[in-house]
């Protein structure tokens, strides 16, 4: 749930990145991190294993600055995406006010992409909120990969809320801003 | 709270009362800090000695403790943890659950008696969760607040900040 603050008049918005292990998560993250300017972000902060593997979560705050006088503030979050880590992204997930859900364009990966899926919807019920109207959208990383799989096919099995959707390479950055971009916008569409 | 609720808008006089209840516990203790944060791990209001640049990954990774210690619970059939105490050699914090919204957190030296901390931690949680229900019962709407024209404005800031 979105903070206003009316004494210090600020608002504060909680945006989880959320997907399959390896699918780009951190990686998103870290491109913002590396491209924004430094009046806008904060520190990146990873709680993650010697491996680089996402233990907790990745933390990148973003100020947006005054809009209308109101000092604006996106936290951007990461959750750990191995299935060990199932109830760790609950944790994370608590309070979120929209989500990403990065999937993996790997042809191999298209099972771990649905049931990753399928525990995002459960969690966000669990939290006693109606998935089919919670702000999330999709971005089909790794666009690059020789045996990345169609878009129409991805769609087809994760797509069917028809969600707003950005093919993307995290790597080099392409469709990391299309993404936060349309999770921002209706994130604040929705306070 | 009906949990379709997307925003939360802490009013002025409450922000006032919830600084004063902050300044009461660090002073009545003699911590060094106290913050109050909302459960998704945003600062609503800390009060301490100095300013710590540290705040914003400290109510992130303090809610983060405690949403994992939630899940703990649940795991032990416990609802949750209401309470957890981190020691160190040199600071200690203490952080206790508002209902099931706000997370109050003391961080206080080895000066100051855990029991002190967490009786007058107690005492504080009551009052702030009168707060909390007044904020609840006064929700206003958000144009009251931010102003009709703030989404337009809003878009295009996201525009000109998020572009490679």
């Amino acid at each position: 749930m979105a903070l206003i603050n009316v004494a210090a008049r600020e608002i504060h918005c909680k945006i989880v990145y959320y997907g399959p292990g390896m699918c780009g998560k951190t990686t998103n993250l870290q491109y913002i991190h590396e491209s924004v300017s430094s009046d806008v972000k904060g520190d990146l902060l990873s709680i993650a294993t010697e491996t680089e593997r996402t233990l907790f979560f990745d933390f990148l705050p973003l100020d947006l600055g005054k809009v209308r006088g109101f000092q604006t503030r996106f936290h951007l979050y990461t959750v750990p995406g191995q299935i060990l880590y199932e109830r760790t992204r609950v944790a994370v997930l608590n309070g979120a006010d929209g989500v990403v859900f990065v999937a993996d364009s790997d042809k191999s990966k298209l099972e771990e992409n649905i049931r990753s899926l399928k525990e995002l919807a459960v969690n966000i019920t669990r939290q006693n909120k109606k998935f089919q109207e919670f702000p999330i959208i999709l971005q089909y990383n790794k666009r690059d990969l020789p045996n990345a799989l169609p878009v129409a096919v991805m769609d087809k099995y994760l797509n069917g809320m028809n969600w707003t959707r950005h093919e993307a390479i995290a790597t080099t950055g392409v469709g990391v801003f299309d993404t936060l971009k349309s999770i921002s916008r209706l994130v604040i569409s929705r306070l | 709270m009906d949990p379709q609720l997307t925003s939360l808008i802490v009013p002025t006089e409450e922000v006032t009362q919830i600084e004063e209840c902050l300044s009461h516990l660090v002073e009545d203790t003699g911590g060094n800090y106290a913050l109050l944060l909302d459960k998704s791990g945003q600062v609503i209001v800390s009060q301490g000695d100095g300013i710590r640049q540290d705040i914003t990954a400290l109510g992130a990774l303090i809610a983060g403790t405690f949403a994992s210690s939630r899940e703990v619970a649940k795991l032990l059939r416990e609802k949750d943890f209401r309470m957890l105490f981190q020691q160190g050699v040199r600071e200690n914090i203490f952080i206790a659950l508002i209902e099931e919204q706000w997370i109050l957190c003391v961080i206080f030296n080895k000066g100051t008696h855990i029991g002190l901390v967490k009786v007058l931690t107690k005492k504080a949680t009551d009052e702030l969760a009168s707060v909390l229900e007044r904020v609840r019962q006064q929700h206003k709407a958000r144009d009251e607040v931010l102003g009709s024209s703030f989404r337009t404005s809003m878009e295009d800031t996201i525009d000109l900040l998020f572009k490679d």
